[in-house]
């Protein structure tokens, strides 16, 4: 079309401009995509993210193993096991939520982000769904790290099938990056930052916790009937997910408008 | 305005003689009640002699006949964290309604609201640790409804360290409301958690209650209730001459 | 008679507020802009004046009462639709460091559900003279090469209406002689609403000029109206009046 660089002088004839007020056609989809791409694209550049949430990860496993050292011989790591790990992911998650969200905030890049013809739940997803990602990618280091570290040699072997605790930390993580991506956007815009968002998401995040971790440990230690006791706390889990997951969808439109 | 704090007045009176009725009616009236099933097995509680055998559970737990005395916290601990859910949960009513209307004075009512929980939270711990100690013999349990209770509060107070990290009003405001919808959902978790799961927390209304029982503790419900409405109105009105006199004062420096 | 007003008229306010508690951010503020108009907003910090811009770029909502309309949309009801007319310059640039221009306009162009988007950036990075560096990260630009592409960024989905949130502050001369021309290219057609601090340069470019303080309207008119003396007089009153 124009080549000279006054083409943007140009306007459309006003005549092609059609009679309702929607210039474009939105796709709520392809927004959901993009915010998701660029999110990765970011991380696969900086990788800031991953690597500091791995690193805090391993930094924590090191810790357990101090408090782990004088346990003595009779002990029973396999009941703590489940809490320990979903404690290393609880903290390390509140890292990548911070993040990502100062990703946004820095430039007031979520300012141009509302200007566009885009729906408020679709931010949400979109951000939730990064955040997802990124805890998938992180746990697929610590997990089997901590599996390595802690219950190498056979521990595990009375345990029930390893798919089940896949589902279990996956519920988990839905709930942590629902939740999670709500607050963060809060408190990224107070004066605490981090901190804030360690006050608030710790305490909402205790039911949830709570469940995973005794679904988790009743496969691990696999006593009699574990399998329906475990489906009965993954769907408290997912209730709860859902839930929260919900709440973010309808109140994000509230936290971004302030 | 003036009639308000009136009637506030009237009211925290009148809830003050209500709940030291209930009070007096606990000790004098009310029958001895062995009160709850005591399938604990903490060494302190075999000290306390068995249940008649009429009232024993057929299920194979064991009743226990707890000191008197200690059952008497009942008449006060249960109303204050009754008033405590009521009280969470009209703050998240006003959380919702700031988010629609947009109204400061719905943002005022929600925290002043929150505070009044905090308070009956923090009384409904105090009261119930003292049970804790005298039936189970420990001052801290770690069971359900003790759990969930714990992180309703550390709820709140995330909810006033939330309100202090920020500076702009409006945007506090919209937090805050976003975060106590949020908190409320450990309310409804909290409260009937103990009849999801096995807890050693006593389930109240589960059976009736004898009249002896029941008339100083509804006094006490109503006492108490009539004492936080009071506070609430109280501080609304302490809020209110608040701002009008931060806006003579802005109106005078000009 | 009404349909002709809006096919003139970029910006319709009436009355609008905008409180919170007892505070007034905008107090029952209106005035009307046709289209293809330049209107500076001038006043004190803390007058309202970035209040007024978020309200017409539907960020925020007025208070009850408040008729706003901008390209003849409501703020309210029809914000959805009105997004797509307004591009926003700020001194932000409002831009992800971390992807290259090429990403930044693509993720934005993707965001408006533009048709061809790969045109259009190329387009738009030609005006801006920013094709030789579309692969380089944002964040290795130079201040007034952000502001550029910040530019391109919002002239995407070639808005009818563009918001200046005070673009000038933190460039260099040379920076603002090049922000100068590229607003001068796209004048045409264009309807520009500035908040700036700085009077001469806002006065240089405006067709009309708004002056708010604590949240009211001071002075509205056209510059052909403005004697110039006398708007400084004014300007500095009630700045002072704001600083208290």
């Amino acid at each position: 079309m124009a080549q000279s660089n006054d083409y943007v002088m140009e306007r459309k004839p006003k005549e092609k401009k059609p009679e309702t007020p929607s210039k474009i056609k939105v796709s709520n989809w392809r927004q959901f995509k993009a915010i998701i791409r660029k999110d990765i694209v970011m991380e696969m550049r900086t990788k800031e993210m991953i690597t500091s949430m791995g690193l805090y990860a391993l930094l924590v496993l090191v810790i357990y193993y101090i408090a782990l050292s004088q346990a003595g011989q009779g002990f029973d790591f396999t009941r703590i096991a489940a809490g320990l790990l979903f404690l290393a992911i609880i903290f390390t998650s509140l890292l990548g939520l911070n993040r990502s969200l100062v990703h946004e905030q820095d430039q007031g890049c979520l300012e141009a982000l509302l200007l566009a013809p885009i729906d408020r739940p679709i931010i949400f997803l979109g951000k939730a769904v990064g955040n997802f990602i990124f805890l998938c990618i992180v746990e697929v280091f610590i997990v089997p790290i901590f599996y390595f570290l802690f219950l190498g040699g056979g521990a595990l072997a009375q345990s029930g099938p390893w798919w089940m605790l896949v589902v279990a930390i996956l519920v988990g993580s839905v709930g942590i990056a629902g939740a999670g991506t709500l607050m963060a956007t809060m408190s990224v815009n107070t004066r605490g930052k981090d901190f804030i968002l360690a006050v608030m998401f710790v305490p909402v995040m205790f039911p949830l916790l709570l469940i995973i971790v005794t679904a988790m440990t009743s496969v691990i230690v696999a006593n009699p009937g574990y399998v329906a006791s475990f489906w009965q706390q993954i769907a408290g889990a997912v209730v709860f997910d859902v839930v929260m997951v919900g709440v973010g969808y309808v109140l994000y439109d509230f936290v971004l408008g302030a | 305005m003036g009639k308000q704090i009136k009637i506030a007045i009237t009211l925290v009176i009148v809830g003050g003689l209500l709940t030291t009725a209930a009070f007096l009616m606990a000790f004098y009236t009310a029958e001895v009640q062995t009160f709850g099933f005591a399938t604990l097995n903490k060494a302190v509680d075999t000290v306390y002699p068995l249940a008649p055998a009429n009232m024993q559970p057929t299920d194979g737990s064991i009743n226990y006949q707890r000191p008197g005395f200690a059952q008497k916290i009942f008449y006060f601990h249960v109303p204050i964290a009754e008033a405590s859910f009521l009280v969470f949960t009209i703050a998240g009513i006003f959380a919702v309604l700031f988010l629609r209307k947009r109204r400061k004075s719905y943002d005022t009512k929600s925290r002043i609201a929150m505070e009044t929980a905090l308070i009956f939270v923090i009384a409904t711990m105090l009261t119930g640790d003292i049970w804790t100690r005298a039936s189970w013999g420990v001052w801290w349990e770690w069971e359900p409804r003790l759990t969930t209770y714990l992180i309703m509060m550390l709820l709140m107070i995330a909810y006033f360290v939330l309100r202090n990290s920020i500076e702009d009003e409006e945007r506090r405001a919209t937090y805050s409301a976003v975060f106590a919808i949020v908190a409320w959902i450990d309310a409804p978790i909290s409260f009937f958690i103990t009849r999801l799961i096995p807890s050693t927390h006593p389930i109240v209304f589960k059976s009736g209650m004898a009249p002896s029982i029941l008339i100083p503790f509804i006094i006490a419900q109503v006492g108490m209730l009539m004492i936080g409405y009071a506070i609430f109105v109280l501080r609304v009105g302490e809020e209110d001459l608040r701002t009008r006199l931060d806006i003579s004062k802005e109106a005078l420096e000009g | 008679m009404s349909e002709e007003i809006k096919q003139e008229m970029a910006v319709e306010v009436r009355d609008l507020s905008r409180t919170f508690g007892a505070r007034k951010a905008l107090n029952k503020v209106s005035f009307d802009l046709p289209k293809g108009a330049f209107l500076s907003i001038f006043g004190p910090n803390g007058a309202g004046k970035s209040t007024l811009l978020r309200v017409l770029s539907t960020l925020t909502p007025p208070a009850s009462g408040s008729q706003v309309k901008v390209c003849g949309l409501d703020v309210v009801k029809e914000d959805f639709e009105l997004r797509e007319r307004i591009g926003i310059i700020s001194h932000n640039p409002l831009l992800y460091p971390d992807l290259s221009a090429e990403e930044n306009l693509r993720f934005f162009a993707e965001l408006y559900c533009l048709d061809n988007p790969e045109e259009r950036i190329d387009e738009l990075l030609e005006a801006v003279e920013l094709k030789h560096r579309r692969m380089d990260l944002a964040r290795t630009f130079s201040r007034g090469m952000t502001q550029r592409l910040s530019i391109a960024r919002a002239l995407l989905p070639n808005p009818d209406i563009i918001f200046l949130d005070e673009p000038y502050s933190g460039l260099d001369p040379h920076a603002m002689d090049i922000l100068d021309s590229l607003i001068d290219k796209v004048r045409e057609g264009h309807t520009f609403i500035m908040v700036s601090h700085d009077l001469q340069k806002g006065l240089q470019l405006c067709s009309h000029a708004l002056i708010l303080a604590n949240g009211q309207k001071v002075f509205f008119d056209e510059r052909a109206n403005i004697n110039e003396e006398e708007f400084a007089r004014l300007y500095r009153e009630t700045v002072g009046m704001g600083v208290s």
